[in-house]
């Protein structure tokens, strides 16, 4: 069944709150937040969110490509950019 | 009583350095613990690398039949997207997934290919996780919190921190980072034995775990610290400094293992394994630069830029995919971990690869000619070349390498763009060899025994043994069984497993799930019919 894109921002915000608790400097986290920039990720903490937005909808995602993308632009990721690669690939697998 | 085992995982650790420091008084719990019991050495898999060989001796198997290859994992045969290995790589039982079948908690700490946790009965902290992401990774959900009473649990300095890593690898940027990391590595192996005692104290498990990976990370940087006679005599006070640093890291993990040890109890087995050995390393064989020179790979015009070390993390983790000019390339290293070279596959569509039938000719090319590439000493830079079919034969080949390069010193190769195919390290440093360690005491193990060499395909036997479970026959090592006293063995002898006997393990992946009492005699019946249970 798929996922509206408020459900999956709103998901994918909750974890990112949850995991900052435990930066001590949290940083205030909105769809606008630069995951690598701005928050502070290194290659596998991306990974790591990957992985639990994977299992959380059930589905696998071409995040190697994403993340090879990202390095070939050298360029950073919203969070809003990810709710919407998520939105894809969950609604593309439910179709 | 239900047989308890405390498995010890020392990441990287070699004789060559344990003995001396045992001798010379800087480790002397691990002499009398080898003296009372069992060691010998270990042989790893190939390749002699952190998550095959882990994955390795949790399994039993060998990488193409458990499916971890790297710390990277070719997404499909039909692209070159290469991704972070998880857990769910594994495709084959774990003594973790199989404990847990048999109805035993599991306690495992810091373990690579752990991540996402098995949901099974116990605490699990998965190795190769970012500190900032620790606790989506802990296993139950509630684990994270709990540790937090944990006097001195410190997540930042506990888990993986990328930058702090590389600096194993890469070194560090100047001489007053050495004694701050060093210092790092020493508070992080008491916080896993804080974490681990608490663990064994409220929360107790028949199997128990911690992998312990400062060894490995300190021999990478501080190799010519560690074992001067390696290299040069040392002489600056700072090069003594460093030295004694990296042998207080040596003390402080002694004392641990004896705190561990006296926590386990004497009824307790207790196994210390690594997962490969150590020694110096001085050549760097820049790979696809050397694929470059002889025609076999085409660079993109973004390998003339400059500042891909500034890249974000992530351009790290893939960017052989825009480096390389597909279309002009037949062969290529994707990373400079596994020494793999992967070779291009025209009917994969990507530009001018190696027909089909044209393969077994270019790879033997390949072979005869990277057997001549030599360093300025006029030394063989490659000692050993293993094709796909001989060294990762399972249902997983088609993920591995075409072919996997062991290099005359250990060392790994670089898949940067470079002008020169060979070149020197600024400085000694650690690699990784083939032999690691074994030590084991406890219940029927004879002291003083030592079988030689073991294999690391041995240690999930022996540790379903130790536990009382039977060995599933498909294991590819076996109990080592000559540690054993003769008594204790007609006692307790080796039950083996076949694989149509055995339950499909779900363990590893499947959400845990409420029994009812009936689900749960059912299941434990079915258990003892397998044999797992008495």
């Amino acid at each position: 069944m798929g996922k509206t894109r408020d459900q999956i921002q709103e998901y994918v915000l909750s974890k990112l709150v949850e995991v900052s608790q435990d930066w001590g400097d949290p940083s205030e986290i909105s769809p606008r937040s630069l995951l690598f920039s701005e928050l502070g990720f290194e290659s596998l903490d991306a990974v790591v969110l990957g992985v639990a937005i994977q299992e959380h909808f059930g589905c696998q995602m071409p995040f190697a490509e994403l993340f090879a993308e990202l390095g070939e632009q050298q360029r950073d990721l919203s969070i809003a950019e990810l709710v919407d690669f998520v939105y894809q690939h969950v609604n593309r697998m439910a179709a | 009583m239900t047989p308890r085992t405390l498995l010890i995982g020392l990441d990287g650790a070699t004789w060559s350095v344990l003995d001396p420091l045992m001798a010379e008084g800087v480790m002397p719990f691990l002499k009398s613990f080898v003296c009372a019991g069992a060691r010998a050495g270990l042989r790893t898999i190939v390749p002699a690398l952190t998550p095959p060989a882990w994955t390795s001796l949790m399994t039993g198997r060998r990488p193409g039949q458990h499916g971890v290859f790297d710390f990277f994992r070719m997404e499909s045969a039909e692209n070159h997207h290469q991704r972070f290995f998880t857990s769910h790589d594994i495709g084959c039982p774990t003594i973790w997934s199989l404990a847990a079948d048999a109805g035993m908690r599991v306690t495992a700490l810091n373990f690579p290919s752990m991540f996402p946790a098995p949901r099974i009965s116990g605490n699990i902290v998965p190795g190769w996780v970012p500190w900032r992401q620790l606790r989506l990774a802990c296993w139950p959900e509630n684990l994270f919190d709990r540790l937090k009473s944990v006097p001195g649990f410190n997540p930042r300095e506990l888990a993986m921190d990328i930058k702090l890593e590389e600096r194993a690898t890469e070194g560090c940027e100047n001489r007053e980072e050495f004694a701050p990391w060093i210092e790092l590595h020493i508070r992080r192996e008491q916080n896993w034995l804080a974490i681990l005692k608490h663990l064994m104290r409220a929360d107790p498990s028949p199997l128990t775990a911690v992998l312990f990976d400062g060894v490995d990370k300190l021999q990478h940087l501080c190799w010519r610290f560690i074992r001067p006679e390696d290299d040069r005599p040392l002489e600056t006070e700072w090069e003594l400094k460093v030295r004694e640093l990296c042998l207080e890291y040596f003390r402080k993990l002694d004392g641990i293992l004896e705190e561990l040890c006296a926590e386990a109890g004497p009824e307790t087995t207790v196994v210390i394994a690594s997962d490969h050995g150590f020694g110096p390393t001085s050549d760097v064989l820049f790979l696809n630069g050397w694929l470059a020179q002889k025609g076999y790979l085409k660079w993109a015009d973004a390998a003339r830029d400059q500042g891909q070390d500034s890249l974000l993390g992530v351009g790290k983790v893939a960017r052989h995919t825009w480096l390389i000019d597909w279309s002009g390339t037949k062969a290529y290293a994707a990373t400079p971990t596994s020494n793999g070279i992967y070779i291009v596959r025209s009917q994969n569509g990507h530009g001018h690869g190696v027909h089909a039938e044209e393969y077994d000719a270019f790879r033997a090319q390949l072979i005869g000619e990277l057997r001549e590439v030599k360093n300025p000493a006029g030394e063989p830079m490659v000692t050993e070349i293993w094709t796909r079919e001989q060294a990762f034969q399972g249902p997983y080949s088609e993920l591995a390498p075409d072919l996997t390069l062991v290099m005359r010193d250990g060392g790994l190769i670089s898949i940067l763009p470079s002008a020169e195919a060979v070149g020197k390290r600024p400085s000694l440093a650690g690699a990784h060899r083939p032999i690691g360690v074994f030590g084991a005491r406890g219940p029927g193990i004879r002291a003083g025994a030592d079988p030689g060499m073991l294999s690391i395909l041995d240690i999930a036997p022996a540790v379903l043994y130790s536990l009382g479970l039977p060995v599933p026959a498909e294991m590819e090592g076996s109990v080592p069984e000559d540690i054993y006293e003769s008594e204790y063995r007609a006692r307790h002898p080796v039950r083996m497993l076949a694989a149509a006997e055995r339950q499909q393990s779900n363990s590893s992946v499947a959400a845990p799930v409420q029994m009812s009492q009936e689900d749960e005699q059912i299941v434990l019946e079915r258990l003892r019919e397998l044999g797992y249970i008495e």
